[in-house]
């Protein structure tokens, strides 16, 4: 059974088209990151998926039933955008609030729960105004996870996040997952979410380009040697005569995409005199990924 | 309860939804320092009319413009269009500051991203609606209390006279209250219609609040019982000649209106998108 399941999803703003009939399908326990450029529809269809808009058409199912089921919503925890917090109320306040609009039997002790989990308990009494914004985004992630969801899905969560709370947010849905609970996270610091998504969507214009697990892309990935010589000039010549994809990184290293091994360009580059002073094998990450199928992979 | 693939999905009970909606707005109003503002403002102001208030009289002498003290809760008999400032300036004035009250309570759930919180969850439009409306409509009751209480104390204080009949007193501060059901159900959609347009549904909150739309249509037509099934219309009718029926005419139309106001609301908000 699927998490989720989206069939032709369309969404129009008056004349505008958001959505132009999108499919999508998240598994069961997936941590499912959600790319795609700025008004792409990503967070139209993570609206959708929450009830916040209604769809124009298609079909939008939760673990296989209608998402306007009351008994789904109740599983389902978001962080769209910034939390809908009381500024004047403590954090702690702010999180009983939802937990009373969750109907929490045991609200006290599951307020402790999520702040712990947000490692944020010495910070229950602080006046949401004067949170920082990465406190401000665990404080979110803690409503979300209050009513102990099923499906989470979160609107670019680590957005201005520091390097701390980035690994807090990534030891977070990393622990959420091993329980069971579903992930959508879309974010556009896509080095972050490679270590921790396990499914990738990628939205353009509306629509579905590709999903991939995350051993699909790491199979997708193409591998390249990068390599630094005494005269780069003369090397990227050398290099664009003979194979295919020569590029230079934004370190000044000239990259070839081709299936060549290390030695090999070493030895014919050695042939006409050009000295190999650094070289090493990497494969492509999410991002570079992402940005060659954004130019149509080149 | 259904068990679907290991994962257990539970609607909660409307009881259960109601509960949680109403702690959470009832524990917000007693924590929004505007409330009291209101609160001691509607004690203030009747208090105000009766110390403050004097006309020219014939001969030229300078006389209160209230000599009985409930004169400033209801006006003697229903009068649906204006005909002397005195009896306007009623505790109907309550419903204006519940008006405002209720655009500043619902115009913060959205400023503040709460319905987007609240309509994530199992909460339901139908459940917002009656949460808001209950808030609204106590929070209008409340003033009344303590405009009454206003009132008395400076009844007192300006030695002005407390004859009335008790039937009539007690039926129209009854009424009134009971019209704040109605009043709120009708702030509420308003604020729900214009809920992006903030400075709109204050505006609307007090274009409805002042009866101006009944004051025209009486101006026009006449006193009228038929003018009694609006809210202003009944609003008016509780007055110091009221009588248990007027009571019950005035739970009838704010029942009546509450019931359409909160149908119409639950069908806009579900037909719109929320955030």
């Amino acid at each position: 059974m699927n998490a989720v399941e989206i069939r032709n999803l369309t969404k129009n703003f008056r004349e505008k088209q958001a959505l132009g009939g999108l499919n999508m399908t998240v598994p069961v326990g997936a941590i499912y990151g959600f790319i795609g450029e700025n008004g792409s529809g990503k967070s139209t269809t993570e609206k959708i998926i929450c009830g916040l808009i209604h769809a124009s058409g298609g079909e939008v199912k939760l673990f296989g039933r209608d998402l306007t089921d009351g008994d789904v919503r109740a599983k389902i925890g978001v962080l769209i955008e910034a939390p809908g917090c009381f500024k004047n109320c403590s954090v702690w306040n702010n999180l009983m609030i939802q937990a009373r609009n969750l109907s929490l039997q045991n609200a006290e002790e599951r307020v402790r729960e999520v702040l712990q989990l947000v490692r944020m308990e010495g910070a229950a009494g602080n006046k949401y105004k004067n949170c920082s914004l990465g406190m401000k985004q665990r404080i979110g992630i803690a409503m979300a996870l209050l009513g102990e969801p099923e499906l989470l899905v979160l609107d670019e969560p680590i957005n201005g996040l520091d390097a701390d709370g980035m690994r807090i947010m990534r030891e977070v849905l990393t622990d959420v997952a091993q329980k069971g609970c579903t992930v959508i996270v879309s974010s556009h610091i896509l080095g972050e979410l490679e270590k921790v998504a396990t499914h990738y969507g990628i939205v353009r214009g509306g629509k579905m380009i590709k999903e991939m697990t995350a051993e699909e892309l790491e199979a997708s990935c193409r591998t390249y040697v990068a390599l630094q010589t005494g005269d780069m000039k003369a090397a990227k010549a050398l290099l664009t005569a003979k194979y295919a994809r020569v590029e230079e990184d934004e370190r000044g290293y000239l990259r070839v995409y081709d299936d060549e091994k290390a030695e090999n360009i070493v030895a014919y580059l050695y042939r006409y005199g050009v000295v190999v002073h650094e070289i090493s094998t990497a494969k492509i990450g999410l991002e570079e990924y992402y940005i060659d199928l954004m130019q149509g992979g080149k | 309860m259904e068990k679907t693939h290991g994962l257990q999905f539970e609607e909660p009970s409307f009881g259960k939804r109601i509960k949680g909606m109403l702690s959470v707005d009832f524990y917000r109003l007693f924590h929004t320092p505007l409330f009291y503002i209101f609160l001691v403002i509607a004690a203030v102001i009747p208090a105000m009319i009766l110390g403050m208030t004097s006309m020219e009289n014939a001969e030229g002498v300078v006389e209160p413009l209230y000599t009985n003290t409930w004169q400033v809760i209801a006006a003697q008999e229903p009068l649906y269009a204006i005909k002397n400032i005195a009896d306007y300036a009623n505790m109907n004035m309550v419903f204006i500051f519940g008006g405002i009250m209720v655009s500043i309570f619902i115009g913060h759930d959205y400023k503040s991203g709460y319905v987007k919180q609240l309509f994530t969850t199992h909460a339901k439009k139908e459940d917002y609606m009656l949460s808001k409306t209950a808030i609204g409509a106590f929070s209008m009751a409340c003033m009344c209390v303590t405009y009454l209480i206003g009132t008395v104390v400076a009844g007192l204080f300006v030695q002005a006279s407390f004859a009335v009949s008790v039937v009539g007193i007690f039926s129209a501060i009854l009424g009134k209250m009971l019209m704040s059901l109605g009043w709120a159900s009708l702030y509420v959609f308003l604020n729900i219609i214009f809920r992006k347009y903030f400075g709109v549904s204050i505006l609307s909150s007090f274009f409805f609040g002042t009866g101006i739309l009944i004051v025209g249509i009486a101006t026009a037509a006449g006193n009228t019982p038929m003018l009694n099934v609006f809210l202003y219309g009944s609003s008016v009718y509780a007055c110091l000649s009221a009588n248990f029926l007027s009571v019950l005419v005035c739970l009838a139309v704010s029942v009546a209106w509450a019931a359409i106001y909160n149908v119409l609301g639950t069908v806009v908000l579900s037909k719109c998108d929320v955030y």
